[in-house]
């Protein structure tokens, strides 16, 4: 291994990202290349100095707002959520709406006004046939509809 | 054919018999009609129906018949001064009594007829005033199933 191979590797060597045999390889040729050991303990050296910068920037960091917040956005989604529930439920109520609508609708419009309609007359009879030697009249009574057969006895003027 | 079957046919043939030998009730009553005098209570509820029809005021009962007919049967009903009703019940046709009715003045038919009566309805005949003298008559035929 070079120490171009090494510079390569070095941020992933720092890390410990790379696979053990790479890791052991970079090691051995750090620890007989000054150039390489040197360029490794200062990248360590920055890489702790930037991990204790972050460190701090984090211990510092004033997180009371982040949860009410966090709590408020996750009460946000949690009534978005719910909408999107009941939309998903929209065409049931929607039906629903409609047979209420109609059945309401069919309850209050009002029947038709109808035309009085006549009472069947009691004493309706139809004369389907009539023979007479002597005169003869029909006569219909007009509000029952009772019929009269006339005829004149025998003899009559 | 099973017992049960049996039995159902055997029950509806003897309702069917009997349902049928009942036949039909009729009623005949002969009314005399006068210019004036009294009116017979029984008639109150057709007195106005007889007015509009024969324009005589007073109404009489003569005679009074209820038979009970058997159908396509010929029943005869004595009306007074010598007449006679032939009635035949022919059956029941739309809630209405199919009938032929004829009226003779003693031997001779006076009138003839086939008619549909609606069921408990009335069918009047009227015998005008002949030359011996007689009063006039209504005749009520009554029919009920």
């Amino acid at each position: 291994m070079t120490c171009a191979d090494v510079a390569d590797l070095l941020d992933r060597f720092v890390d410990a990202e790379l696979p053990a045999p790479m890791l052991l390889a970079v090691a051995r040729h750090a620890g007989g290349c000054p150039a390489c050991d040197t360029a490794a303990r200062e990248l360590t050296g920055v890489r702790d100095l930037v991990g204790g910068t972050v460190q701090d920037d984090a211990e510092r960091l004033d997180l009371s707002r982040v949860w009410p917040a966090v709590a408020r956005a996750a009460d946000r989604t949690d009534a978005r959520r719910a909408w999107v529930r009941r939309m998903r439920l929209a065409p049931v109520w929607g039906v629903g709406l409609a047979a209420a609508s109609a059945l309401f609708w069919l309850r209050t419009t009002p029947e038709p006004v109808r035309v009085a309609e006549r009472p069947p007359r009691r004493n309706q009879a139809v004369i389907e046939r009539i023979d007479s030697a002597s005169p003869l009249e029909l006569r219909r009574e007009r509000k029952d509809g009772t019929v009269l057969i006339m005829v004149s006895a025998p003899g009559q003027p | 054919m099973s017992p049960r079957l049996a039995t159902a046919v055997a029950v509806c043939m003897v309702v069917g018999v009997a349902a049928a030998a009942h036949g039909l009730e009729v009623q005949i009553t002969t009314v005399r009609v006068v210019d004036h005098g009294h009116s017979d209570a029984q008639l109150d509820a057709l007195r106005p129906r007889l007015r509009r029809l024969v324009g005589y005021r007073s109404f009489q009962v003569v005679r009074e018949e209820r038979r009970q007919c058997a159908w396509q049967t010929a029943e005869a009903f004595k009306i007074p001064g010598g007449r006679v009703l032939h009635v035949v019940p022919k059956g029941m046709r739309e809630q209405a009594v199919a009938m032929q009715v004829k009226l003779l003045d003693r031997r001779r038919p006076l009138v003839d007829t086939d008619f549909r009566l609606q069921n408990r309805g009335v069918l009047l005949f009227a015998v005008d005033r002949d030359v011996r003298g007689a009063q006039p008559l209504i005749i009520m035929l009554r029919a009920e199933e």
